[in-house]
């Protein structure tokens, strides 16, 4: 049997339009042996449940600039639930204030990387805390 | 995993995205459930597209995934990117050039092709009866885009597409490339660039193989992917050819010398992985590999003699 490689979505969900930081985290995850997958811009949290279902990623990481993480964190989880993918890692990257770490981590967020966060801090925090089959 | 199977065939998504990357994993259980899957496959239509790099290949198998979509057909495609041979690594960005795809019904899976020969993924074949078991009735290939030897692509499709654009180069390229030799339809996208009409008289001048009469006769066809025009004189040319190997034959032919293919190419990784296992162990393997490398052997004669070590029985 061989050792699955580490297969990632990033995804953007809503309306912010500022893809770039996505992009060059997507770049840096597939520097690290990962296989990422990019969503484009303005999925909505369903086709992000839809593509994470079909391509059985182990990691969906939500970018998020707009200031809605929390709701949008909440409803994410909210319908992988629904859809059973919630064993997926969900991390989120942007713009995100210090002081809403805690409340996305209660929310089920498993790590929050606000804008600047080193690369090599987020691909250790994946390959250590991916617990796989 | 008999649930597993079930389940797929009751048409649950997870299920089956699950088993592929069980696939992919190469879980003997995988292997397992795909044996009680293939009764259930054979009937789908199979397109598979291929092309250099930037083409459209993807935003064309957007387009025809729609478009199957819309008259009816349950569609699954399967998206092949080129893994890193540095960092193993891969972007796997067919997906995103398939607008639209998302909100139908259409099942999209993007494979990193882990440097597998011909074109597509080693789990391909495998995932392709995932999705029929699935109740997938069209499914669409799209390979990682190099073009020659894709071997991966004629073993699994009905029908192929090659796609090209204007600024493909010359003659003498499209001859070293051998790309007109392996498509049932060919097609110039990207028409509204220059170099479109020229490059489609060029590939019509070549793709005129010597026809006996009844024989498919190739068709070179402009579209521009990204705005959809063209599209459904291609749909027309892909039932015409789905018809084509229908009734002469070809399809049952082909689908019998696919298995007998799939089954060599099966066999040929597992006696590697066996042998790789046992060389492992072996300590005249491990020397001769270092007197390789020192220079003391070389590797001709090295060969030879693990080989001789082994012996041909109880692989
Ligand atoms: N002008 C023009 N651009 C197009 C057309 N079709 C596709 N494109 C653009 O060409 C670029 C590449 O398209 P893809 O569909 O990703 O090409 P591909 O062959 O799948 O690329 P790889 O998978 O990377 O080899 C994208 O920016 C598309 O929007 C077309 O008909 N005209
Ligand atoms: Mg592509």
């Amino acid at each position: 049997m061989k050792a699955k490689a580490i297969k990632v979505l990033i995804a953007k969900p809503g309306l912010d339009g500022h893809d770039r930081g996505a992009k060059v985290v997507a770049h840096a995850l597939m520097e690290a042996g990962m296989e990422v997958i990019y969503t484009g811009l303005h999925k909505t949290v369903d086709d992000i449940i839809r593509i994470a279902l079909q391509e059985d990623v182990d990691v969906v990481g939500l970018s998020i600039m707009s200031g809605a993480h929390v709701p949008i964190a909440r409803k994410y989880m909210q319908k992988a639930r629904d859809a059973g993918i919630d064993d997926k890692m969900v991390v989120i990257g942007g713009v995100i204030p210090a002081k809403d770490i805690p409340q996305l981590k209660k929310i089920g967020i498993s790590g929050v990387f606000p804008g600047g966060t080193p690369f090599l801090d987020i691909v250790r925090f994946i390959r250590d805390n991916l617990t796989h089959a | 995993m008999t649930s597993l199977v079930e389940k797929i065939l009751n048409g649950d998504e997870k299920s089956a995205a699950r088993l592929i990357s069980k696939v992919e994993e190469e879980n003997s259980g995988a292997y397992t459930a795909l044996s009680r899957l293939l009764p259930h496959t054979g009937k789908a239509n199979v397109l598979g597209i291929t092309g250099p790099p930037g083409a459209g290949k993807s935003t064309l198998a957007g387009r025809l995934a729609v478009a199957f979509a819309d008259s009816g057909r349950n569609v699954g495609v399967i998206a092949t990117d080129p893994t890193s041979i540095h960092t193993r690594g891969a972007f796997l960005g067919d997906r995103l050039r398939m607008k639209n795809a998302e909100k139908k019904k259409i099942f999209i899976r993007s494979m990193a092709h882990r440097g597998y020969p011909g074109g597509l993924a080693k789990a391909a074949a495998g995932a392709m009866y995932v999705l029929e078991g699935l109740g997938k009735d069209v499914i669409i290939f799209e390979s990682v885009g190099a073009g020659q030897s894709e071997k991966g692509l004629f073993l699994l499709c009905d029908t192929i597409i090659t796609v090209f654009t204007g600024d493909y180069g010359d003659e003498i390229q499209l001859l070293k490339a051998g790309l007109t030799e392996i498509g049932d339809i060919l097609v110039v996208n990207k028409a509204d660039k220059p170099g479109a009409e020229e490059a489609k008289k060029d590939l019509e001048a070549f793709s005129s193989r010597v026809n006996t009469p009844g024989d498919w006769h190739v068709p070179v066809l402009l579209t521009r992917a990204d705005s959809g025009e063209g599209i459904e004189v291609l749909t027309d040319a892909i039932k015409r050819h789905w018809r084509f190997v229908a009734e002469s034959g070809k399809k049952e032919q082909k689908k019998k010398e696919k298995l007998g293919l799939l089954f060599i190419a099966l066999l040929k990784e597992e006696f590697w992985q066996r042998t790789q296992k046992r060389l492992k162990k072996n300590r005249l393997f491990k020397d001769v590999l270092s007197d390789v490398r020192s220079g003391k052997t070389d590797p001709y004669s090295a060969m030879q003699k693990v080989l001789d070590s082994l012996g041909t029985t109880n692989i």
